[in-house]
């Protein structure tokens, strides 16, 4: 039972790994897709609005697959799963950050970067000091959801070979006839998904001292 | 030197659209400029060229001695070493008040004066009390903009605008969007700054009030100016100012 165990540990390390890694990279590359999808610079943003078609109109595990071999095949280089794994998560979740991005600066009123450049603030100090806190604020619910999806996401890092927790899981339970690994598995990611929902709605709980 | 604004033929289009053609005017520190006219005629469009949230097209305007931009073969040259400069002598009253929901009502009187005057916080926060107390405001400070009236917000922005000591504030339908007693309220913050001789322009649709605190008053239709002098509350020259003037009487 104890080697089981010591192994599902390392799965929940990697997963946890793509996890983080992937907000990491995603959560700020998506500002700067939603930018480039708001520029009025045209050929920019019809570059970006493709590029956010495909990966939200195409399977995440197809854009594994892609961004495992494609560099193989197409100039015959190779690299490790785990990285390939992290490059499709960020490129796929960059794009649908970048959308609750655009979505939460559209809705901050045009009248507050008018009456911080009517102050004197620079536009930078007005995006940061004025804009970003009731973006966060609006797209809070919206990030909330794509999060837990993400932890369930990280699941699919299997089909490039990958050994999150969910192969761990697969492979123990088939070696030792048991579902118990699976079972297991399917408590973190509920844990680790009551986790994020309830610092979510704290954040909620924090913002909500204004309208 | 007692001239705030000097401006000489501006113009401005949206792509094909000519929203203000050969606009001039003049206003001295310590007056009070209305100014009306119908729905697009370019009035808001005006007051957002000289507050630098539009650009102008065409046209010459100094502010307090400072040129902005510089009419040179029929375009407008912006002064860029001016820009701030002028920006800091202007104020400008929203009609949607813009205060920002984040921020307690002191905070947002006391944002601008710390980062862009430098001034520190004790200082910044004794101008914003006195302000606030000025418009009967000193209990809401701490309180958050939409825990407050219309009117209430209003008046915090005028004292925002205020905090930043501006040579000359403009206001934009500052009432359009309150009801008639809050509009009152408002009326008579401007009417108190006007008596203290606050060098003002105001967009407004309050005609008695206009011509009550004017010492100057500009009629605009179309995108220019039609009439202008603060007779044409009284005694109106032109067909279209008549009309208009008029269309406001039943509710004198
Ligand atoms: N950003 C813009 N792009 C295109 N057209 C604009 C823009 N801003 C204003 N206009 C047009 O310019 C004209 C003048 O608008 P403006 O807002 O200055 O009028 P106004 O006199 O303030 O009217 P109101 O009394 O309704 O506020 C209108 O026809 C309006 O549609
Ligand atoms: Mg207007």
């Amino acid at each position: 039972m104890a080697p089981l165990l010591l192994q599902m540990l390392e799965g929940t390390v990697t997963s946890l790994q793509i996890f983080f890694l992937t907000l990491l990279f995603s959560l700020p590359l998506g500002f700067v897709v939603a930018k480039g999808k708001m520029t009025s610079i045209r050929p920019v943003r019809w570059i970006t609005d493709l590029y956010i078609q495909i990966m939200r109109g195409t399977p995440l595990i197809l854009q594994l697959i892609f961004f495992y071999f494609a560099p193989f095949y197409l100039l015959g280089l190779s690299y490790d799963r785990f990285t390939a794994c992290i490059v499709a998560f960020v490129v796929n979740y960059s794009a649908y950050f970048a959308e609750i991005y655009r979505t939460g600066l559209q809705a901050v009123p045009r009248g507050q970067w008018e009456a911080g450049k009517v102050l004197g603030f620079s536009r930078a100090y007005t995006f940061f000091h004025i804009i970003l806190p009731q973006v966060v604020k609006t797209i809070m619910p919206s990030l909330g959801n794509e999060v837990i999806t993400l932890v369930k996401d990280t699941a699919l890092a299997q089909t490039i070979g990958v050994s999150e927790l969910f192969r761990v899981a697969q492979t123990a339970s088939s070696r030792e006839f048991s579902t118990v690994p699976i079972f297991i598995a399917g408590l973190f990611y509920f844990v680790m998904n009551y986790i994020v929902s309830r610092l979510f709605a704290l954040a909620e709980k924090k913002l909500d001292y204004y309208r | 030197m007692s001239r705030m604004i000097e401006l000489r033929g501006l113009s401005k289009s949206f792509g094909e659209t000519s929203v203000l053609r050969d606009i001039s005017f003049d206003i001295d520190k310590g007056e009070v400029m209305s100014i009306i006219g119908p729905s697009g005629s370019g009035k808001s469009t005006m007051l957002r060229i000289i507050t630098q949230l539009e650009k102008a097209d065409d046209g010459t305007l100094t502010v307090d001695g400072d040129r902005l931009f510089e009419s040179h073969d029929g375009a407008a040259v912006y002064n860029k070493a001016n820009e701030r400069r002028v920006g800091l002598k202007t104020g400008l009253v929203f009609q949607s008040f813009n205060l920002f929901p984040h921020f307690s009502v002191l905070r947002n009187v006391t944002e601008a004066q710390r980062a862009v005057l430098k001034r520190s916080r004790d200082e910044a926060e004794a101008k914003a009390m006195a302000l606030l107390a000025k418009m009967g405001l000193e209990d809401k400070a701490k309180m958050y903009p939409w825990q407050l009236s219309g009117g209430q917000q209003q008046r915090v922005s005028i004292a925002r605008a205020l905090a930043m000591d501006p040579a000359i504030l403009f206001f934009d339908e500052p009432t359009s969007a309150l009801d008639p007693e809050l509009t009152r309220e408002i009326l008579h913050v401007i009417r108190a700054l006007a008596e203290e001789k606050m060098t003002m322009a105001v967009v407004t649709h309050e005609m008695n009030f206009a011509r009550a605190i004017s010492d100057r008053a500009v009629f605009m239709d179309g995108g220019v100016i039609v009439e202008e002098g603060v007779e044409i509350f009284t005694d109106p020259k032109e067909e279209r100012t008549r009309k208009f003037i008029s269309s406001f009487e039943s509710d004198g």
